[in-house]
């Protein structure tokens, strides 16, 4: 309808175990559009990697609803899922675990265009090669290696990558596609992230490292406990942070001639509503209730009662 | 002051020898943050573990660390030993995975103390206390186990153990490489504290570049096994001398960055 290619609504994720329940996502909304790379940035179980598996219908949503290339996920039949999940592309987080370690380079690299039924054998291994040698894995020796015997954690992420994009995908979900390059391949990896966007493919980023995010995307959304607390323009919310722990999380990045702050210590909060509040040192009364997110100024969300009242 | 002269490692096995660390001289003082920055292979770790004389059998280690008159490279295991823990404690990235599960935090801290200083059971339990709550662990946290901590609280009970016998030189490599960013500042705003206000000094190792950038007085760059650079962070962020310093730089997007 929008030719929105993701919007999550309320989007809640449980888990459940004999021990008890996690609520891994509290109410997600998240849009993505063409052409727009989006990363959610958090820290570790805030909700990242579970918010990208539920938008390709991975995980189960437990409330709320998930729009994929404009078709409801709750009312797709398996067949329409597997088509709209073939015109995504997805790089896991773990490249140990999603490269088929048999395999050599090439072969894994090409393996999705196969399944797909997408051209020849000739034409597949073309393309991944192509992909591969565009991600600085170009030897045509190493294509030949075994995955398992010869890659490194970071190449094989190179080679995970290549998958994903070796169908062209309108869409891209990459869940921290860069944790094992060190920082020159980080930014040669972003850089083939951004051409694609360039041309018109959405990209939905998870990553724990802000910097990066702000660097490379057009719009960020903080996540805390599985809840969205503040989303905009990479810059707005880099350079002028309206949450509460946005600004944390941007007092503890490092920097040339930036001293780097932890945040301040609280008292206890036995009182629930915000999911912030236990851990914010401008917390007021209010914060009992859980703040909603909603928009303080053109383009910028952000969920906390303070921000929202200091903004306008 | 550890006194790096002209230092090697050089691993050896059957076939072939590997150099690791190639010459490298480097002055670590007491009261200061020294980093050690480059990429991962750059002989980083192996220049601590050479310093600390942790390096497995077989591996060569040429040149000289003078430690107030003591030569490392040369000194018996047995006074090693007692350098190890008493004048250079190390805490390392997975740390935090060292503590033993099935027993509590403040034992395990207490029994450093036991061990190395010989101290006795209820005054040693004391101590512990005390130790944690310079790392910000209040009190009841001696009596938890480890799994009831979090990633960062964990690391942070460890450099209490490492600060327990309260020695002269901390030796930090990649201490918050597996934490988040807020984690990652609590962790590293301890450790400056205990240079800031015991006059501790502290080798921090780190592919971190604006880490080191935002914590250090001193910046040694290596690469390949050589150190090639050397300064305060200000004047290696201005006038970055080598090309691979600059190549660091670029890469972390320190300098103008380049394209879009």
């Amino acid at each position: 309808m929008s030719g929105l290619l993701l919007s999550t609504k309320g989007l809640s994720v449980s888990f459940h175990s004999p021990r008890g329940s996690v609520e891994a996502l509290k109410g997600a909304d998240i849009d993505v559009a063409p052409g727009e790379s989006l990363a959610v940035v958090g820290e570790s179980g805030s909700g990242k990697t579970t918010l990208l598996r539920a938008s390709l219908g991975l995980v189960t949503a437990s409330a709320g609803s998930v729009a994929l290339l404009g078709r409801d996920l709750a009312r797709c039949e398996s067949k329409e899922l597997v088509s709209l999940r073939r015109r995504c592309g997805f790089i896991p987080q773990d490249p140990f675990g999603c490269v088929p370690p048999t395999l050599n380079a090439l072969d894994a690299a090409s393996e999705p265009i196969r399944i797909a039924g997408r051209g020849s054998r000739g034409e597949a291994l073309e393309k991944a090669g192509g992909l591969l040698s565009e991600l600085g894995l170009g030897d045509p020796a190493l294509w030949k290696e075994r995955v398992r015997l010869s890659l490194s954690g970071g190449q094989r992420q190179r080679v995970s990558i290549a998958r994903a994009l070796s169908l062209d995908p309108e869409f891209l979900l990459a869940d921290e596609p860069a944790s094992m390059q060190d920082a020159a391949n980080r930014a040669e990896v972003m850089a083939i992230l951004r051409r694609r966007t360039q041309k018109g493919m959405g990209l939905l980023m998870a990553t724990h490292d802000l910097p990066l995010a702000a660097a490379f995307a057009d719009r960020v959304a903080v996540m805390y406990k599985g809840a969205v607390v503040e989303a905009g323009p990479s810059e707005s919310v880099v350079g002028d942070p309206l949450h509460p722990y946005s600004r944390a999380l941007i007092a503890a990045i490092p920097g040339i001639g930036k001293e780097i702050r932890p945040p301040e210590r609280v008292e206890e909060w036995p009182f629930g509503g915000c999911p912030y509040a236990p851990r914010c040192p401008a917390r007021t009364g209010r914060c009992k209730e859980a703040p909603p997110l909603l928009p303080v100024a053109p383009d910028r969300d952000v969920a906390c009662w303070n921000a929202r009242e200091g903004g306008r | 002051m550890i006194a790096i002269r002209d230092l090697s490692v050089t691993y050896r096995t059957a076939a072939r020898s590997v150099p690791a660390v190639r010459g490298v001289s480097l002055d670590v003082p007491r009261g200061r943050v020294t980093a050690v920055v480059g990429e991962s292979g750059g002989g980083k770790s192996s220049l601590v573990y050479g310093i600390l004389r942790l390096l497995p059998p077989g591996t060569e280690l040429s040149g000289s660390i003078d430690f107030d008159g003591m030569e490392l490279t040369r000194a018996s295991e047995e006074r090693m030993r007692e350098f190890r823990w008493k004048k250079a404690a190390l805490v390392t990235q997975g740390a935090m995975n060292s503590l033993t599960p099935v027993l509590t935090v403040g034992y395990q801290v207490a029994e450093v103390l036991r061990v190395r200083l010989g101290m006795a059971g209820d005054e040693a339990r004391e101590r512990a206390v005390e130790l944690l709550a310079m790392t910000n662990l209040p009190a009841g946290y001696a009596r938890k186990y480890p799994h009831e901590l979090s990633g960062g609280e964990k690391q942070r009970a460890v450099i209490s153990m490492a600060v327990a016998c309260s020695p002269e030189f901390l030796v930090a490599d990649e201490p918050t490489s597996a934490l988040d960013v807020i984690t990652q500042a609590e962790v590293i705003a301890t450790l400056v504290r205990m240079v800031r206000e015991k006059g501790m000094g502290l080798l921090l190792v780190t592919h971190d570049l604006p880490l080191a950038f935002s914590v250090s007085d001193e910046m040694a760059v290596m690469h390949e096994g050589r150190l090639v650079e050397r300064g305060t962070p200000a004047r290696i962020a201005t006038y970055p001398s080598h090309d691979h310093t600059r190549t660091l730089l670029s890469a972390f997007g320190l300098t103008a960055r380049t394209g879009p």
